[in-house]
């Protein structure tokens, strides 16, 4: 962590709120967590209908910070759509400065939350989504989220270097206002669209991702594309 | 132009506004847009030009007598299937309501140790 980092975090740290989506999540949230809340930084952590370690993890951390991590449990999984529209709603009654979004499977690096939420802070703007740098990026990420960026752009009229990307950050504000319906991948899309019809501010910085074989596992790539297309197959035989 | 071609244009375009109106409200995923975006296509090219469809004819050897019965059938299998369709992701999004709302009122009794 940088020095710059270091400094930002103790002043805003406390007043930061991060939301915390996760299913199934056991190899990396804990390290993701701990790392969050030593920064001072409030946690709202919304374990997706999770079934495997993830719950009591997560569970064990929220004793150890009782009162930084904020525990939101979905019953059954409903995808990420579902949990950030409740993370989103669970931060509002904690009036925080700033939300960030942030990936539970560890690609996020902490020295890239100073440039995503203090454009937020600086009243700069509404929304700020960290992009990632898409020539580092594997083949097969690439193309799906290039593709993601096309269909973002069609279907909400608006053209982002990464629509997908998991960290971001807004204001209050803004999360207030924004009407979320997708359960799933698409809210990342949905997100954008929002932004577009209620005329908020949009800031895009650049981010570092962490590729570990982990979470190269995770998010959009062409295997949910495969797995869209095995469901759309199963769907037409149903 | 035959008054079915009109219809299957008709029905076809409607199709199309609503698969993706349901998508941009979240109502429908992007798998299930795409599929029906297919199948309204697949009919409004059918509907514009049935030229096209004696190529199924000549497979199958059915007589256009026939087709008529079997395009309107196919017409309202579709919407049909595509009523039921949004009714099913109406119950999804329901559910997903009550899984949010579960969520958010358990929270408060998180502080007392979970009974698992």
């Amino acid at each position: 962590m940088t020095h710059e980092t270091e400094e930002f975090l103790e002043k805003y740290g406390k007043t930061i709120l991060i939301v915390l989506p996760a299913f199934n999540e056991a190899k990396t949230i804990e390290n993701v967590m701990e790392e969050l809340l030593e920064k001072g930084m409030q946690l709202i952590v919304i374990d997706d209908g999770s079934y495997d370690e993830t719950t009591s993890i997560v569970g064990k951390v929220h004793k150890k910070y009782p009162q930084q991590v904020h525990l939101y449990r979905h019953p059954i999984n409903r995808g990420l759509g579902a949990a950030i529209s409740t993370g989103l709603e669970a931060s509002l009654s904690k009036n925080p400065r700033v939300i960030v979004t942030f990936d539970a499977d560890g690609q996020h690096h902490i020295d890239d939350l100073v440039p995503v939420v203090k454009p937020v802070i600086e009243k700069k703007a509404d929304v700020v989504i960290g992009t990632r740098n898409f020539q580092e990026m594997p083949f097969r990420k690439k193309f799906g989220n290039n593709v993601m960026n096309i269909i973002t752009r069609i279907f909400y009229g608006m053209g982002v270097s990464d629509s997908q990307s998991g960290l971001r950050a807004i204001s209050p504000d803004a999360a207030n206002i924004m009407e979320l319906h997708s359960r799933d991948y698409g809210v990342s899309s949905e997100i954008i669209g929002e932004i577009k019809r209620k005329d908020l501010t949009l800031i895009e910085v650049p981010i570092e991702t962490i590729y570990t074989d982990y979470s190269l596992s995770k998010g959009t790539d062409t295997k949910i594309g495969l797995k869209i297309l095995a469901r759309l197959i199963k769907n037409i035989f149903k | 132009m035959l008054i079915y071609q009109y219809i299957g244009l008709l029905i076809g375009i409607i199709g199309i506004i609503i698969s993706i109106l349901r998508f941009r409200d979240g109502k429908m995923s992007l798998s299930m847009v795409l599929v029906w975006i297919t199948i309204w296509v697949l009919l409004l090219i059918f509907s514009a030009y049935p030229a096209a469809t004696t190529l199924l004819t000549n497979i199958t050897g059915i007589g256009r007598g026939l087709d008529i019965i079997l395009i309107f059938g196919l017409i309202g299998c579709f919407y049909l299937i595509f009523k039921i369709y949004g009714m099913i992701e109406n119950i999804e999004e329901e559910i997903t309501l009550l899984t949010r709302e579960i969520a958010l009122n358990k929270k408060e009794n998180t502080e007392k140790p979970d009974k698992d």
